[in-house]
């Protein structure tokens, strides 16, 4: 998607350092971040600084999640590379449970998330070329171009919950559930997991629609936008991964 | 819909003069004053409300984490005493005990006062800035905190009273309900407060990273930051990493303990005499995960800690820090180092001797960055013009601490020793003297040093030096005699062993460590009243009483509630420019250099 409008060069104040001045708020008390952001005109530092903040915020959090489920993932691989004492036999045995992963519902599932990455990326950028305006002083747009975008990746991203619950039922149906064996468990834990993650960020995707109607800040709307973004990204990369070591590991 | 653009905003790009006619215009003070109400107060985003509700949750936790230590240590020694309002202590009451003590001690004072305490108070103020990045994110990790603070506590008053687990739950007994009187739950509960924990300790984490990076004051590089701003920045990484794989492991014990999953729970268990459904997990999962949480934990609870005495070492010897990059390194190579070592904690635990051997090669590699700490602790203060007021002392009793419960980690990380010392008192002297101790000693020089700029009084000398030499003798009283109890073979947790022949002759011993421990406890009343009393009565602070050059002394004590406000500090100057009178020619009176003091005098 083509920028709107190119920065406008004016001089730029020289960075004496470190995070560079202009990161706390200019202006009467209360600090910056989030705090203040009563949708009072003075209620912001540069929306660009905060939007950088934001970011930051995010990618510590993309970590932490990751962090999250490499710890379950690595479990998972140690539970199935290290035998298990069976009392009956008298002696150590691997899990020898297949797995009968539902295939086509899972690639048609893989789509919908991708594709819903894809909206709400389109989502962003039309949000990110409208934040030009404010970069010159100008109101953006009244023209919810974003809107639409939106409220196709919060459908897909419902129908991504319809389809897992659906894989969920599949495997229930063959009387496989979150106890039957170690593969079934981290099945569930592990997809059950990024279900709740992405239902998280399917909330803020949520408010964040209903919020560009209401008198909700434009550049705090960006922001909401911006970080699920890169979130909703996150959850997608992972999911895949997810999806990869179940395939390798279903026995 | 009224957009809101065409009025006055900047950035670097924008329009100036809007800019600085907003700053020009007065603080709306009547605003300020009609919202200010005590409700608006409690659930303030304020980070300074918030680092001060951080300290008194960890007040109350150390409280009641010290009392339960009381009982424990008198139940060791007398244990058919009776105890008012609790009755003669029965073996599962002392398990509980001891559980909760290491959890509260742990996670709600180690973990708790010195990051989420001090470090929201002052990262933003000694960086230059009015508030974290996120204030609300932060007051959501304190809300949290709390409520995981109360579930904990509620676990006393659950069926079967608290967990018998210990600090580190180990299944298959936490992940059992039938396992004993605590194990139902008991164990839920804290289960539930330690993953509701880690979201807030996530959260918290997030909003010290953000800010750090993100929030500093125009020249305030990242190599001027004080030492404090440092070591809160790598524990908010170490939290970062290590609480998201205990909240993994916690979901996953939750669930085996009511899904019917069997992650930890090995096959053909009896328990209680009755065979349990679970097969084909391993409790050795558990001890890997927690571990590899628990010893970058270790750092989190002392890390802050280092900073703070580097920092106030320099300060009250009046010198700059004896190699300030040297000790960013050693931070930074203490939180890498710490998450390679998990291991040696799992010597016994069955464990392929390559690996031992590794881990126990890393884990004296440790030794190295502590002992460039330590080195430079001990160039900072040498021929240093001493103030001995009380955070200094306690600084110094911190290094004394450190050292002596650092020399025995070398040791217990030989897995030949270990096999033999594990379990035994010895681990339990190292940990308390180089974790416990040197940990609190920390939080009580932080405590002495920033009470001046949290309530505007000082605190009073004198008493602050009686608490300082009572609990400095009192910490070596208690544990290094519990060397002795280990080398002798003395086994921890036991709730009673005075009817077994071998550590009979040791009862002496027990005995002085208890004594001891009443004392000890008892001079920390001083504290509680040198505290509460100097809030009220303590003589004025005044700005910079301690003659420091970070740029929270810049600022009224306490600092007013919108903190630098219009009026955002300008860094020129490293954090530790102690000692020279040079440095600054007219104005030459005093021997320290403000950070945000001009770069040309």
């Amino acid at each position: 998607m083509p920028r709107i409008s190119e920065h406008v060069g004016i001089e730029r104040k020289p960075k004496l350092g470190g995070g560079g001045p202009g990161k706390i708020p200019h202006r009467h008390g209360y600090g910056g971040g989030d705090d203040g952001d009563h949708g009072e005109p003075e209620d912001f530092v540069s929306p660009k600084d905060r939007l950088r903040r934001y970011r930051i915020g995010m990618t510590a959090a993309i970590i932490a999640f990751s962090t999250f489920f490499i710890g379950m993932a690595v479990s998972y691989l140690l539970r199935l590379g290290t035998p298990h004492w069976d009392p009956e036999l008298g002696h150590s045995v691997r899990d020898s449970h297949v797995l009968a992963l539902p295939y086509p519902r899972l690639f048609i599932n893989s789509f919908i998330l991708l594709l819903s990455s894809l909206t709400l990326e389109l989502a962003r950028r039309s949000l990110l070329a409208k934040a030009e305006f404010a970069v010159m002083g100008i109101a953006p747009p009244r023209f919810k171009t974003e809107l639409p975008w939106l409220g196709i990746t919060v459908f897909l991203g419902f129908a991504f919950l319809a389809g897992q619950i659906l894989v969920w039922n599949i495997l229930r149906d063959q009387g496989i559930y979150l106890s039957s064996n170690i593969r079934s468990g981290f099945f569930y834990m592990l997809t059950g997991a990024h279900a709740v993650h992405l239902a998280g960020g399917l909330l803020v995707l949520l408010w964040a629609s209903i919020s560009s109607s209401m008198r909700m800040r434009f550049e705090s709307r960006q922001i909401a936008i911006e970080v699920t973004a890169w979130y909703w990204h996150f959850m997608g990369i992972l999911w895949i991964l997810i999806f990869v070591l179940l395939h390798f590991s279903k026995g | 819909m009224v957009e809101v653009w065409s009025l006055g905003y900047s950035d670097e790009n924008g329009v100036q003069g809007e800019l600085s006619e907003i700053m020009s215009r007065p603080v709306p003070m009547s605003t300020q004053a009609t919202s200010s109400g005590w409700l608006r107060r409690l659930f303030s985003t304020d980070h300074k409300v918030i680092g001060l509700q951080y300290f008194f949750l960890s007040l109350a936790a150390v409280l009641v984490g010290m009392a339960l230590s009381l009982l424990m240590r008198i139940h060791i020694v007398w244990p058919k005493v009776v105890i008012p309002f609790l009755g003669a202590i029965k073996p599962e009451g002392y398990l509980g005990y001891l559980t909760m003590h290491g959890t509260l001690m742990i996670f709600f004072v180690l973990s708790t006062a010195p990051q989420n305490g001090f470090g929201n108070y002052f990262l933003p103020l000694q960086l230059g800035a009015s508030e974290m990045a996120f204030p609300r994110l932060n007051r959501a990790g304190f809300w949290l905190t709390l409520v995981s603070f109360l579930l904990l506590l509620a676990a006393f008053f659950a069926p079967g009273g608290a967990s018998l687990a210990g600090w580190t739950q180990y299944p298959p007994l936490s992940a059992i309900a039938s396992a004993g009187p605590g194990q139902g739950s008991g164990t839920d509960l804290w289960l539930s407060s330690i993953a509701i924990f880690c979201l807030a300790s996530l959260l918290s984490a997030i909003n010290f990273i953000t800010t750090t990076l993100k929030m500093r004051a125009g020249g305030m590089t990242l190599m001027r930051m004080p030492l404090t701003c440092w070591t809160w920045f790598v524990t908010a990484i170490l939290i970062l990493l290590a609480f998201s794989i205990l909240l993994a492991a916690a979901i996953m014990l939750l669930l085996d303990r009511h899904a019917g999953t069997s992650f930890f729970l090995p096959s053909g268990l009896m328990v209680s005499g009755v065979a349990i459904e679970h097969n084909g997990g391993s409790p050795l999962l558990w001890q890997h995960l927690f571990w590899f949480f628990g010893h970058p934990e270790v750092y989190i609870a002392i890390l802050p800690g280092m900073g703070m005495t580097s920092h106030l070492l320099s300060i009250f010897s009046r010198k700059p820090v004896f190699g300030y990059s040297a000790m960013v390194g050693a931070t930074i190579a203490i939180g890498l180092l710490g998450f390679s070592v998990w291991g040696h904690h799992m010597f016994v635990s069955g464990m392929n001797p390559y690996a031992g051997f590794a881990f126990s090669t890393l884990t004296t590699a440790i030794a190295v960055p502590s002992a460039i700490k330590t080195f430079n602790w001990l160039g900072t203060i040498w021929r240093g013009h001493f103030r001995f007021t009380v955070p200094f002392l306690f600084s110094v009793g911190f290094v004394s601490l450190f050292i002596s419960g650092g020399l025995t980690g070398p040791m217990l990380a030989q897995p030949a020793l270990d096999i033999y010392l594990h379990d035994t008192y010895f681990v339990v002297a190292h940990f308390h003297l180089i974790m416990g101790m040197a940990g609190v000693f920390a939080i009580f020089s932080a405590t002495y040093f920033w009470f001046p700029k949290m309530f505007g009084r000082i605190m009073n000398h004198r008493l602050g030096v009686w608490h300082f030499w009572i609990t400095l003798f009192g910490a070596y009283s208690i544990f290094m005699p519990m060397h002795l109890l280990g080398m002798a073979g003395h086994p921890r947790r036991y709730s009673e062993l005075t009817g077994v022949q071998y550590v009979a002759a040791l009862a002496p011993l027990h005995k002085f460590i208890t004594v001891a421990a009443i004392v000890t406890i008892a001079g920390q009343f001083l504290f509680l009243v040198n505290f509460f009393w100097s809030m009220f009565k303590g003589a004025p602070a005044g700005e910079n009483p301690w003659q420091c050059t970070t740029l929270e002394w810049r600022l009224s004590s306490p600092p007013p509630q919108h903190g630098f406000g219009n009026d955002s500090p300008v860094v020129h100057h490293g954090p530790y420019e102690y000692g020279s009178t040079e440095l600054h020619g007219a104005v030459a009176q005093q021997d320290f250099l403000m950070q945000d003091a001009p770069a040309n005098p």
